[in-house]
């Protein structure tokens, strides 16, 4: 059996520690992961709490693999309510935090309260220190890492930057420099706790019954389903790979979401990427290596993601690499979501174009551009309204028909006018625009299925995010494509009683739906399911994607469609049917 | 030492690692550890491979066993003995004392509660790198 049973709960108010047992029933129904830390959170917050009060929890969660020699296992969930959207917020973050903490002897950390001064929290094995954090106020995260480093050595560290310390709904918490957990500003719910960062070491490993036949077994897995064609892109391109797929079917985000197609896109693909690549980098126990440590001028970083590339490239017509590279940096030591923040620069700019408001930037500005983290993480002039996201700023000065957001976060890379699915994937991910949820682009823009039509799109987004629920769980890295066969193989090798794919699936839609249950309880409905006017209304007007929409009428029939299957109401309430076949 | 090696007769190989070809996904020392403690442990593996970030940048770096043999001419009960390039260890001669330990000049002999763990040559971890970062090479001496 792979989990620890210990969950450690820190109350900061107090400065207690205090360990208790793993329920084990929740662990058997959520795995761990994102499921577990979510029904931990439904289980233990009042509805209606403000995400930045003492009320709120943050929760890391590890999964049933984590820390064993399972490829893929590296990930750490990191999970709250969201400042960012009031929705229920899991993220994952790559690393070696979650294994370390495993090996610490845990397999999550529940962190209440508000500790009366910035502290940082050192667990060290059986002994966890709440030290102070006088001196870290106020730094970026990356000098936080090293100053931490310096008094600790060898300790892996969570650490967020000047936008968590100010509340910022965009706010990310980093790790190892360059890995994010990104979304939905749960870099903000520890600054609202005064905790700067949590640093862990442990000493202890994971025994695994059979364990040298399991290993052998796994490495036969590993080379011959892991390290195939379906996920070596990972290895020779990594993400950045994505431009040129977008490009070329129209659905690459262009100056906010104006356009779908980028005329510079080859200064910002796979290719000039590559050329200043200087390392392959991977995550705990990962062959894929997807991360690019590159070099470029005076500047370097673990990426740029696609996503970065997209957003705060494309999308806000920067067509220099060595920019987007340099923005990239500034947001992971700020603390910034790059998502959101090339979406809200983005806005900024057409804003002042269209002479909505003068926020003194325009598409294409580089100088302006690469002052717009620090601006937002301070809080400092124009930046305090960027940093409340796209959807306040539209409320404050207009231009709501094209704040790219759903449920208040901001959209990621791909353009749901030419891929009506990923349009579906936005509009019902639980913690609002995410492609994490589901990835349907990959089969059907860039794959064989009609991107417009509305037929196919809810089983096809549905069956993506049960399988993604279980997978983030379990907790597997998204970039390796397996089975729920395989799923079920591997944790069969680990878990001391067994399961199958089909059960698997069933925690999938148990997880899909409790995450649904918990934003029902916090007010949400139909009416937030839905995306900017801009995708309904304003046809595309270059590329693949030219004079394309997606007609309202069929995202409706796409969401009923979808409720429907679901098994939830017209109004998309889930049915007391589905609450008890699920065990809610 | 040298003519120990020589007289086996024997073409010894040992472990050379590749940073440039690293990833630091510590699957080597899962490896090691899984086959040799039977315990997912990467502090209990028997090479030492670091990837990590300091102020300059990324540092790769990695330590393996490459049968220099001090340790084998430290121990003063003759706990770790070599035969046809592989070492081996006899705990129930072990003493506890830690001098192969401080003398490995590499660094990648595991102090346990009781006795300690040096390479023996498993190809565990090479069998798992899936960069062959990690590679058995002949010694040159
Ligand atoms: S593919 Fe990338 S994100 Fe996934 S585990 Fe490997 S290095 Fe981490
Ligand atoms: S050869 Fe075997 S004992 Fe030596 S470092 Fe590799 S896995 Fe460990
Ligand atoms: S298995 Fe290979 S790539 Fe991974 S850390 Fe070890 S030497 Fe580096």
């Amino acid at each position: 059996m792979t989990y620890t049973g210990t969950v450690l709960r820190i109350d900061l108010t107090t400065g207690k520690a205090t360990k208790e047992p793993l329920n084990k029933d929740w662990a058997r129904e959520y795995l761990g992961g994102k499921g577990l830390s979510i029904k931990y959170l439904y289980e233990e917050l009042e509805p209606g709490i403000d995400p930045l009060s003492t009320d709120n929890k943050l929760i890391l969660m590890t999964g049933p693999t984590t820390g064993t020699i399972v490829p893929n296992s590296g990930k750490l969930a990191i999970a709250a309510k969201s400042p960012a959207t009031g929705t229920i917020l899991d993220c994952s973050i790559g690393g070696h935090f979650a294994n370390e903490l495993k090996y610490a002897g845990y397999d999550a950390v529940i962190i209440e309260g508000k500790a009366k001064s910035p502290v940082y929290l050192f667990i060290d094995d059986d002994l966890v220190e709440m030290r102070s954090a006088a001196d870290l106020w106020g730094k970026g995260a990356h000098e936080t890492e090293h100053l931490i480093a310096d008094a600790l050595g060898d300790v892996i560290t969570l650490a967020i930057g000047q936008a968590g310390e100010n509340l910022l709904p965009m706010a990310c918490i980093s790790s190892e420099l360059y890995r994010q957990a990104g979304r939905g500003g749960i870099g903000a719910v520890m600054g609202s706790k005064n905790l700067k960062a949590i640093s862990v070491w442990g000493s202890g490993g994971i025994e695994v019954a059979n364990i040298r036949k399991v290993s052998a077994a796994l490495n036969k897995i590993k080379r011959e389903d892991t390290m195939t064609d379906d996920n070596m892109w990972a290895y020779s391109d990594g993400t950045p790979m994505i431009v040129d797929l977008s490009q070329s079917t129209g659905i690459l985000p262009t100056r906010n979401f104006q356009e779908g197609t980028f005329d510079e896109y080859e200064k910002i693909n796979s290719a000039a990427v590559k050329s200043t690549l200087k390392a392959k980098k991977a995550c705990f126990a990962c062959p894929l290596a997807c991360s690019n440590y590159v070099k470029k001028g005076k500047t370097e970083v673990e990426g740029p993601e696609y996503e970065t590339l997209a957003l705060c490239g494309s999308n806000c017509a920067i067509g220099d690499l060595e920019a987007i590279i340099e923005f990239n940096r500034l947001c992971d030591d700020y603390c910034l979501d790059t998502i959101s923040a090339g979406n809200v620069v983005a806005f900024a700019m057409e804003l002042t174009e269209k002479d909505v408001h003068d926020f003194g930037i325009r598409f294409g500005e580089i100088d302006n551009f690469l002052k717009m983290p620090g601006l937002m993480a301070n809080r400092e002039g124009v930046g305090a309204d960027l940093a409340e996201g796209v959807r306040a700023m539209a409320e404050k000065y207009g231009g709501g028909d094209y704040a790219m957001q759903v449920k208040g976060l901001e959209i990621p890379g791909y353009e749901p006018r030419g891929s009506w699915s990923m349009g579906l994937a936005y509009g019902t991910a639980d913690r609002g625009a995410c492609h994490m949820r589901a990835w349907p682009a990959a089969v059907e823009a860039f794959g064989d299925i009609d991107p417009y039509t509305s037929e196919g799109k809810a089983e096809l987004v549905i069956g993506m995010q049960d399988d993604n629920a279980v997978k983030f769980s379990a907790i597997f890295c998204d970039f390796w494509a397996l089975s729920t066969e395989r799923m079920a193989e591997i944790l069969n090798m680990l878990l001391d009683y067994e399961v199958t794919a089909a059960e698997l699936t069933r925690i999938g839609e148990r997880i899909y739906n409790l995450a649904r249950l918990f934003n029902e309880r916090e007010g949400f409905t139909k009416k937030d399911d839905y995306l900017p006017e801009r995708i309904f209304k304003e046809k595309l007007t270059t590329g693949a994607t030219e004079g394309k929409v997606l007609p309202r009428e069929d995202y409706d029939k796409m969401l009923a469609e979808y409720y429907r299957l679901r098994g939830w109401d017209e109004n998309g309430m889930i049915s007391d049917q589905k609450k008890k076949e699920l065990n809610l | 030492m040298n003519n120990i090696l020589e007289r086996s007769g024997f073409c010894l190989k040992a472990l050379v690692f590749h940073a440039e070809k690293c990833i630091g996904c510590k699957l080597c020392h899962l490896a090691c550890s899984a086959q040799n403690e039977e315990i997912f442990n990467p502090r209990l593996a028997r090479l030492v491979i670091t990837s990590c970030y300091d102020r300059e940048g990324l540092i790769v770096d990695g330590q393996v066993c490459d049968l220099c043999l001090s340790c084998v001419e430290a121990c003063p009960v003759g706990a770790i003995v070599e035969k046809n390039g592989r070492l081996s260890f006899l705990e129930e001669l072990c003493t506890d004392c830690g001098l192969c330990v401080d003398i490995c000049p590499n660094q990648v002999i595991v102090k346990k509660d009781k006795g300690i763990g040096v390479c023996v040559q498993c190809k565990s971890c090479a069998n798992w790198c899936p960069t062959e970062a990690l590679t058995f090479e002949e010694v040159k001496r």
